[in-house]
């Protein structure tokens, strides 16, 4: 979060691709990037990852009721972000979207809304990147099963797992769950009710040491979204291997290599499958030191699901 | 559980160790080279109880929670121990594992 005054002087920190603002399918695994029908706009890869999420996942799309009243008093600066008005988001979703594809989930939100997501976006955080609706469901199924980072906007660099938003190629790193926050009214309403808990408040006005980094803090969904909040939450989670999420992560990481080395990989190719269910989760927030203004700020946050209970096994995934 | 196991278990055995790992490890967030440099910190407390705590695990793993390490932090290392082995291989290097 290192640029509060970024809006008014239109400048970013953090990098700004220049490239198409859908995702394209990257090579590979699964069907090529064509449309079903003349009036469908899903590549088939999209199509079938929707499909399962709602069969598998029960999820299905639907709006956010945004308390819009409450998003326009939210103060950025309690969140380290820059202060921007209704009309300066708008102008700067207008004038970034291309550059930076994952601003067009704000044409969708509330204007209270967008202004927080710009304000997110001009502070360098990247939970409005990777876990918001701009993510699409076979982007975060891919994410999970061959780590092709959705910031990732270099089609060849995305499929060799390298990530989007970290320096010099490094290689992207995901958990064995992708989530999203899949409406941007919602996901803006949790950050903004998020900055307010007493338990993420604790951690941002915690005198700042540049060595330490706060721990994680998870606040439930419930309290954020409501009773019903869970509805507006989906993700894929990694199919275990010989009934272990551990080794399932460890195979994931073989055969990308020998893949990427054009070996014969030993293990099975990594597969996902939806998360069941988000009842009873929270968002995890992660922290950032922002040097510059010697304060903590919020790296991403994310929905975890409660249990991580593998649909069709008998007990529960054991690492 | 959906909350981390140090958020459970504040005085829980390892929760130090577990916090620690989780926070500068974890593939959202990671970053080896900040926890390198905290390492080398004698005066943070939290360090102090970390590196005894990583200690403690590496001689007797099956002391660890059950699966909160692997969930919480997710190596890919295979195994806690092959995980802890490397962290501390990466945090002090070649001290000895019984040094006081």
């Amino acid at each position: 979060m290192s640029s509060r005054s970024g809006l008014e002087k239109s400048e970013l920190d953090v990098p700004g691709p220049n490239t198409i603002r859908e995702l394209p399918r990257a090579q590979g695994s699964g069907d090529q990037a064509q449309p079903l029908l003349p009036e469908e706009s899903r590549s088939r890869g999209e199509a079938y990852a929707e499909l399962r999420q709602r069969v598998e996942g029960g999820w299905e799309p639907r709006r956010f009721e945004a308390p819009r009243a409450e998003l326009g008093r939210f103060d950025p600066e309690r969140a380290g972000l820059a202060q921007v008005s209704l009309d300066a988001a708008a102008d700067y979703v207008a004038q970034n979207r291309d550059a930076r594809p994952w601003l067009t989930m704000a044409d969708a939100a509330s204007p209270e809304a967008r202004r927080i997501i710009a304000g997110a976006d001009v502070g360098g955080g990247h939970g409005h990147i990777r876990h918001e609706g701009w993510v699409t469901e076979d982007a975060n199924m891919r994410r999970v099963a061959h780590l092709e980072d959705p910031a990732q906007l270099d089609v060849v660099k995305r499929n060799l797992g390298i990530d989007g938003l970290r320096e010099n190629d490094q290689h992207h790193r995901c958990r064995s769950t992708a989530t999203r926050i899949t409406d941007p009214d919602a996901f803006a309403t949790a950050f903004a009710r998020g900055v307010e808990h007493p338990k993420v408040r604790e951690v941002l006005d915690m005198p700042f040491d540049p060595t330490i980094r706060p721990k994680v803090v998870t606040v439930p969904i419930a309290d954020l979204l409501g009773i019903h909040g869970h509805r507006y939450c989906s993700g894929w989670q990694l199919e275990p291997a010989d009934g272990s999420m551990n080794t399932a992560r460890t195979n994931r990481d073989a055969w990308l290599v020998a893949r990427a080395e054009g070996r014969k990989p030993h293990s099975l190719e990594p597969k996902a499958r939806p998360v069941p269910t988000f009842e009873g989760g929270v968002i995890a927030f992660l922290f950032e030191r922002n040097h510059a203004e010697n304060r903590y700020g919020i790296a991403t946050m994310f929905p975890r699901p409660a249990e991580r209970q593998a649909a069709g096994d008998q007990s529960r995934i054991r690492s | 559980m959906a909350s981390f196991y140090w958020e459970r278990h504040p005085d829980g055995p390892f929760a130090t160790l577990i916090a620690v790992a989780t926070t500068y490890l974890d593939p959202e967030n990671y970053d080896l080279d900040s926890l390198k440099r905290l390492a080398e910190r004698e005066d943070v407390e939290e360090m102090r109880v970390f590196k005894l705590e990583l200690r403690e695990a590496l001689r007797d793993p099956s002391q660890l929670p059950a699966d909160e390490l692997s969930e919480s932090v997710e190596y890919t290392d295979g195994s806690d121990e092959a995980f802890l082995s490397r962290l501390w291989h990466d945090l002090y290097g070649d001290e000895p594992l019984d040094a006081t």
